[in-house]
């Protein structure tokens, strides 16, 4: 196991904690009755994302975001990987996208500007340079 | 080793990052910092071409979803052939040819070139499997 796929788990364990709270919050704020039905538009008034509190609603977006970025993380790490072209650079880029990912998350839930958009950048800085040093 | 298959795999990644970055100058260029900067609490409305942009973003996500699977299969099993690295090519070039399709808002072009994207990833898997 190099250090880009521990990193590659852990960014996905962190992605299942951004879910589970996520839809802890949400389904105590909104109720099971709304959150289990199909979600239609027409009965709920709107999207379910509409009905949560300012900050849960930050959490959604924070985990949309990670969707996204791991996409490209995975790609990075696994073509990596497979490659044979794993060196401690790519190791560092590795821990650099999952610190970066990790406090993104309290970084939006606090509205703490700049830093999130700092933060998300330095995680997409992390995950380009990997993809770049793969193809060279 | 990085084969063909990675080669494309990685090139795409890179495509997408960089529309990606794209979207975001483009948020920069519409929207003050300090809006861009906060939580975005109220959502605003995109103009259109940055949410054709923002679509297209998101559709090829799911595309990048379903094409690394095969791929990573076909270079752990040593399957990788003309077949697949023909496929590969087609799904990229498609793919990419997608962003001026979706940005100039070509009507039929870019369902097409979505649904040979969609097929050459369905060819992935056929070989794959």
């Amino acid at each position: 196991m190099t250090p880009e796929l521990t990193a590659l788990a852990l960014a996905g364990i962190l992605q299942a904690a951004q879910f589970a709270a996520l839809s802890v919050l949400a389904n105590l704020e909104v109720g099971t009755k709304k959150t289990a039905s199909p979600r239609d538009r027409q009965k709920l008034g709107g999207s379910l994302e509409d009905l949560l509190s300012v900050r849960t609603a930050r959490l959604n977006r924070a985990l949309s975001n990670h969707f996204e970025a791991l996409i490209l993380f995975t790609l990075a790490v696994t073509v990596v990987t497979l490659s044979g072209q794993a060196s401690g650079f790519t190791a560092a880029c590795g821990w650099i996208y999952l610190g970066a990912r990790l406090l993104y998350v309290p970084a939006y839930y606090f509205g703490l500007s700049p830093w999130r958009s700092l933060i998300w950048f330095v995680g997409f800085l992390a995950t380009l340079a990997m993809i770049v040093t793969a193809l060279l | 080793m990085l084969t063909d298959e990675l080669s494309i795999l990685l090139l795409y990644g890179m495509i997408v990052a960089v529309v990606l970055g794209l979207k975001t100058t483009g948020m920069m260029a519409q929207f003050d910092m300090g809006y861009l900067l906060s939580a975005r609490d109220e959502p605003r409305e995109l103009p259109k071409m940055i949410a054709r942009l923002d679509r297209a973003l998101w559709n090829s996500v799911t595309a990048l979803a379903l094409v690394t699977p095969p791929i990573l299969a076909i270079t752990l099993h040593d399957q990788s052939s003309s077949g697949s690295l023909v496929a590969a090519q087609v799904f990229v070039l498609c793919r990419l040819a997608y962003f001026p399709a979706y940005l100039f808002g070509i009507t039929g072009l870019r369902t097409a070139l979505w649904l040979a994207g969609f097929l050459a990833t369905f060819a992935l898997y056929f070989l794959a499997l």
